[in-house]
């Protein structure tokens, strides 16, 4: 009896996540006087993809994709760059202030981004990049966890190695390049991954910074498509479909890391 | 570890690249925030030093003080929610059956999507008339609540919705400490007679403590920097019920153009977010050395 | 061998020469905030323009409308903003006393565009302290939409033309179609509800009030006609209830657009939408002289001109040209549903043959601006989500206006 209970529990709550996603699709497939009727119809007689068609056309979803991808292909491959040289330091230079250099930058994790709209808009503006996609880039890239990741995994990986190297006369350059980033390569992953889906899904501050639709990024211009297409709902669900594809892609194959990557915001290095 | 050369120099090298960024666009807005909160401006006119007038006038702002209460609320509502259910997720995901890791990949994939694809789509399932849900309580012959057009109700279709999207992110790092348990302890205390129930409150619980207070925090932290699923789902409506406070900000900036005081609107979510982080960073101290 | 370069080097100077005789044409910028049906009929307006001379070049700039303004506004204060831009009339109040737009008089002037061909009430809304700092491109007042099937089914014979009149034909369609009476939104979602707004508005201008004083510091509704307005507002909805409580812009439109609703209030920029349904038999009138005379709430579209860091003379009046022609092309822009500026236009056949427009044509003599103050954004949004408190919570007029005369005066103190 107390079996049955639970599984019925568990069977309600896949049934919870289940139910949406799948109605994103149902309703994407539908013919547009199919989904805005009284009566509940489940699946419309003839499933089709003229709502993707259009939303593909019509609508500059496609430009949207690719500044997306540019925006967060970019910024994943800053953020590493920047974050591991940084970690780089923290982990292997003993040096007066580290200590003091490393709470720095983890305070840097304190401060919302939702904080900061105003500045950052006034700070792009004078910088004239506004309306640019290096202004959706540049603040994302100093990623305060990307460090603390690197940071304590770096700090985990043994210095043998790289002792040996020093002494056959390598530079630190090399050091960092051929050890230690081979070996922290599944941290460097979960941060790149972090840095990745972060910069996909960021919309308070591509919304400030963008104007022009053509420079969107999808997930601004999902929002915008709400707005314009109101009440074609097959339509909005044809775009979000689109706009989702990337992201059901990347979890497919890198389901293990990204699970990874969070793990590791939250286990202590 | 001083068997390379030149170490002065490699620090350098090394950390100017993030620390420029990091100065430039982080630490640097934080404390131009604080500057701006001090004046009246808008982008058109000259800036006028105002002391502490934004300030005190936030808190006679009846709007900027609903918007604080209407994320309080949102904060008060989604975190107890958002917690046990991905504790629960995470009690089913762990299970090393095929359905766990089924049920894992289907509690977490809506995190995956954006807060504008989850907006749209919970606007849709929750849509007064023709939405999934309506449809299917009058099919059973219930009515059709107005999700989001009912000021009592439209708070918690905005959790609802949050739930579906981030409660996967809770499983996982509940899932990622339910695995550092040792198997030894469920092992010896299913040898003493314990049973399920009993092993889950006396062992599971007790000791996710650590992972459970950062649950709670970057619950929190997240909680209260809502914003994109209240901008697409309702727009802060009905009747600004929902309005949150990242939303007032947006608007006080760039609708109606006063940065100062949307400045000193902001640092009041920064000193709010400042406290709750300085909580987590004080409980885990051991561990940033 | 040097003869043949010296020929050579003529030749060149000659076909330099020429270039410079043949005229390059000049490039002007340009943003405008139009999207979906909107921004296909002006992108095709300015090919056309761009089609019937070879002087200029008009270069567009789509921006998605939520943003547009704080675009233009940072453009405008870094005086690096396009040669021309368009600006809701409601809005120019919030940059011409900072001295970021041109003024206009002497460049129309110049250009001889006649003044006398437009309609006065949206140019004299462009002019402050006497001078004039946009040209009026359009005008889109609140209307009223009717579906004759369901007016035909419920035996109503005539568009009702006051209150009593639309309550009783909201009424009869209501009961006998099963229809929605009055489709008009009420409640925030996807938008706000600023037909209420509008509405409210209207129906106080029809009793010869405006929603603010005259010197725009402090509300003015708190008076016999704003009770009449409140409530004609709150009964609709409360006590006849022919407008379902909870109704949200996207289902009052989807509403009226499925053949559900008897009546619709909204902007003119439904009609393209409307006519695009099959099997919708609609009309559309201008907003009824439901509490007096006829007056309704209007948006419009103006083209201003920022002010530049070095002002080009030539470049401006290229821009004059431009709003010249687009003024005067307005029966392309009322394809999209808006009413073109210019009297001239209204003869055209062009105009005269798109369905509905001369219908509603007239409202453009009753229309009036939003008051004149910086200070109106952020009035129209806590307006309209008073007035949906109210009437969400059936508040009596007295304890509506009282709320709603504190947070105007409040934003305005």
């Amino acid at each position: 009896m107390k079996k049955i209970l639970l599984n019925m529990v568990v069977a309600v709550l896949i049934a919870l996540w289940l139910v949406p996603l799948l109605w994103l699709i149902i309703t994407s497939l539908k013919m547009e006087n199919d989904v805005v009727t009284d009566h509940l119809t489940l699946f419309s007689a003839a499933p089709t993809f003229k709502n993707y068609i259009k939303a593909l056309t019509t609508t500059p979803i496609k430009q949207w994709l690719l500044n997306s991808f540019f925006v967060a292909s970019v910024t994943t491959v800053l953020t590493l760059f920047l974050d591991s040289t940084m970690a780089f330091v923290l982990s292997r230079m003993r040096f007066r202030g580290r200590k003091a250099l490393y709470l720095f930058v983890l305070a840097g994790m304190m401060a919302p981004f939702e904080s900061m709209i105003i500045q950052l808009y006034l700070e792009f503006n004078a910088f004239k990049l506004l309306n640019t996609l290096a202004a959706v880039i540049i603040p994302r890239l100093a990623l305060p966890v990307g460090v603390f990741i690197l940071t304590q995994f770096f700090n985990g990986i043994p210095t043998a190695l790289e002792e040996a190297a020093y002494i056959d006369g390598a530079s630190r350059f090399k050091v960092f390049t051929s050890i230690i980033l081979p070996l922290g390569k599944s941290a460097m992953f979960a941060v790149a991954i972090l840095s990745f889906i972060g910069s996909w899904n960021d919309f308070l501050w591509p919304l400030i910074a963008i104007s022009n639709s053509a420079k969107y990024t999808v997930t601004v211009g999902i929002a915008n498509f709400q707005g314009t297409h109101g009440t074609e709902y097959a339509l909005i669900m044809a775009g979000a479909v689109i706009a989702s594809i990337p992201q059901i892609l990347i979890f497919l194959f890198f389901r293990k890391n990204i699970v990874q990557g969070i793990a590791m915001t939250g286990i202590k290095g | 570890m001083h068997l390379a050369g030149h170490t002065k120099r490699d620090i350098i090298l090394f950390s100017a690249p993030y620390l420029l960024v990091y100065l430039v666009f982080l630490a640097f807005p934080v404390v131009y925030g604080i500057y701006l909160s001090f004046f009246d401006w808008n982008i058109l006119s000259g800036k006028a030093f105002v002391g502490l007038r934004n300030f005190v006038q936030a808190f006679s702002d009846e709007k900027f003080k609903s918007s604080f209460f209407h994320t309080l609320q949102f904060v008060g509502l989604s975190t107890p929610i958002l917690i046990v259910t991905g504790f629960l997720m995470a009690l089913i995901s762990v299970r090393p059956t095929k359905l766990g890791k089924a049920a894992e990949s289907i509690f977490f994939l809506p995190y995956m999507f954006s807060t504008t694809v989850v907006g749209t789509l919970w606007a849709w399932l929750l849509q007064k008339n023709f939405g999934l849900v309506n449809q299917l309580l009058q099919a059973i012959g219930l009515k059709g609540v107005g999700w989001l057009t009912d000021p009592n109700v439209a708070m918690l279709s905005i959790v609802w919705a949050t739930l579906w999207w981030t409660a996967g992110f809770n499983m996982i790092l509940f899932s990622a400490g339910m695995k550092q348990i040792p198997d030894e302890i469920y092992e010896s205390a299913r040898l003493d007679g314990a049973g399920k129930f009993v092993t889950l409150t006396r062992i599971t619980i007790p000791l996710l403590k650590d992972t459970t207070l950062l649950v709670v925090i970057l619950q929190i932290i997240a909680s209260f920097k809502v914003f994109g699923q209240v901008y697409v789902m309702t727009g802060g409506g009905p009747y600004g019920t929902t309005r949150v406070l990242v939303q007032y900000v947006y608007e006080t900036g760039f609708n109606y153009f006063k940065l100062g005081y949307a400045s000193a609107m902001s640092m009041v979510l920064f000193v709010v977010i400042l406290v709750i982080s300085a909580v987590q960073l004080l409980a885990s101290k051991d561990d940033v050395q | 061998m040097k003869k043949n370069r010296l020929v050579l080097a003529l030749g060149l100077i000659l076909i330099a020469l020429m270039t410079v005789g043949a005229q390059k044409p000049i490039e002007i910028s340009f943003w405008s905030l139009f999207t979906g049906g909107d921004g296909e009929f002006f992108d095709a307006m300015v090919k056309a323009f761009n089609e019937s001379q070879n002087e200029i070049v008009m270069k567009t700039d789509t921006v998605k409308f939520t943003n547009y303004y704080t675009k233009l506004t940072a453009a405008l204060s870094a005086k690096n903003a396009p040669d021309v831009v368009v600006m809701h009339q409601d809005r120019l109040v919030n940059y011409v006393p900072n001295g970021v737009l041109m003024q206009l008089d002497e460049y129309v002037q110049k250009a001889n565009i006649d003044l006398s061909t437009f309609s006065p009430a949206p140019l004299n809304s462009c002019k402050f302290n006497g001078k004039l700092y946009a040209i009026p491109l359009d005008v889109h007042p609140l209307v009223m939409y009717y579906n004759k099937d369901l007016m035909a089914k419920a035996g109503v014979t005539k568009v009702p033309e006051t209150l009593a009149e639309l309550i009783s034909a909201a009424k009869a369609i209501q009961d006998k179609t099963g229809a929605i009476g009055i489709a008009a939104d009420n409640t925030t979602a996807t938008y706000k509800a600023y037909t209420l707004t509008r509405l409210f508005m209207s129906l106080l201008m029809e009793q010869n009030v405006t929603i603010l004083d005259a010197s725009n510091k402090r509300a003015n509704f708190n008076n016999a006609a704003g009770v009449k307005a409140y409530q004609a507002l709150s009964d609709m909805v409360n006590k006849d209830k022919l407008t379902p409580k909870q109704l949200d812009y996207d289902s009052s439109v989807s509403s009226f657009k499925l053949g559900k609703a008897g009546f619709h209030f909204n902007g003119v920029w439904m009609v393209g939408g409307f006519e695009s349904q099959s099997g919708l038999n609609f009309g559309v009138v201008q907003f009824p002289a439901l509490l007096g005379k006829n007056a309704g709430w209007t948006g419009s579209h103006t083209l201003a001109v920022p002010v530049q860091k070095t002002t080009d003379p030539d470049r401006i009046m290229a821009v004059m040209k431009f709003i010249d022609w687009m003024t005067q092309h307005g029966e392309m822009w009322a394809k999209a549903g808006h009413i073109p500026t210019r009297t001239t236009v209204y003869s055209k056949p062009e105009f005269k043959n798109l369905p509905h427009r001369a219908e509603y044509a007239d409202a453009v003599k009753n229309t009036f601006a939003p008051p004149a103050t910086h200070k109106w954004p952020e009035l129209y949004d806590a307006i309209s989500d008073s007035l949906e408190e109210s009437i969400a919570l059936n508040k009596d007029a007295k304890a509506a206006l009282d709320q709603l005369e504190k947070k105007v005066n409040d934003i305005l103190k």
